[in-house]
């Protein structure tokens, strides 16, 4: 199952918009879109989830990944809009605290 | 008794969506809330991400055969590869607090589900069986419709 992603770049910033299920037969797909975004100038990074009503594990290890990226190189990395069923997954997995979440990509971008 | 539902997917990631929403259809015939229903799926597509995964050393045509019930208040599924065997008391979740990626599909399974239990003793591959008790769940859904 193919998930959708679009890449929206401004100065120093990059919102990924995703849409579909990401599964352990998309996910790949998000990590060859997201480790890029990790190797360029990049300050902040958005990932925004409004599209994706599904995601596993292989998806939240895809997003941990940026996570890492952030605390490395001390950059943002940034979930905009997560959906009741993706926000409830963070929730069983305890990271809704660890990651910097928004309600829109516009207020992480803000921020 | 409903009869069990049994669907048979290749080892396969692209058939993880067909799994889920074969599982979605039927929770739904059955009148599980949403967010229930929701988890139980994250549940079987875990469960079965890890037979591709460890089981099978990635994706094969070998099969992956879920057998659902739902009896009562009960839902119970199986999950049954032919891959490699493990020492099941190895598997483990790991700790939340070490933010890594992975490890984090067993946790899912064990937390949401009341009851996951891994069985070996067969020729070649395991069957896995999880319950989860919906009483609660369904009894309130009713209630907020009443309300």
């Amino acid at each position: 199952m193919a998930i959708d992603l679009k890449l929206d770049k401004t100065e120093g910033s990059v919102t990924i918009t995703v849409s579909g299920d990401i599964d352990m037969s998309s996910s790949t797909q998000m990590r060859d879109a997201l480790t890029p975004l990790f190797q360029n100038n990049n300050k902040v990074v958005v990932v925004d989830l409004s599209g994706v009503s599904y995601i596993d594990s292989s998806g939240i290890a895809t997003l941990v990944e940026g996570l890492q990226w952030s605390h490395s190189s001390n950059n943002k990395f940034r979930l905009a809009a997560l959906t009741p069923g993706v926000k409830d997954v963070f929730e069983i997995a305890r990271l809704l605290t660890v990651f910097e979440v928004f309600d829109s990509k516009e207020q992480a971008l803000a921020h | 008794m409903a009869p069990p539902i049994k669907l048979s997917i290749p080892g396969d990631p692209k058939y993880l969506g067909l799994i889920r929403k074969v599982l979605q259809e039927l929770l739904d015939s059955h009148e599980v809330p949403a967010d229930t229903a929701r988890r139980l799926i994250l549940c079987v597509d875990e469960a079965c991400a890890n037979v591709i995964k460890h089981g099978y050393d990635g994706p094969c045509d070998e099969p992956i055969e879920a057998t659902f019930t739902i009896e009562g208040d009960d839902f119970k599924v199986q999950i049954r590869d032919y891959g490699k065997q493990c020492d099941t008391s190895q598997i483990k979740p790991r700790r939340l607090d070490d933010i890594k990626p992975g490890g984090l599909g067993t946790h899912f399974m064990n937390e949401i589900m009341d009851e996951v239990s891994y069985c070996t003793n067969r020729a070649k591959g395991t069957l896995l069986t999880m319950m989860k008790k919906l009483k609660t769940e369904l009894t309130s859904a009713h209630d907020k419709d009443k309300g």
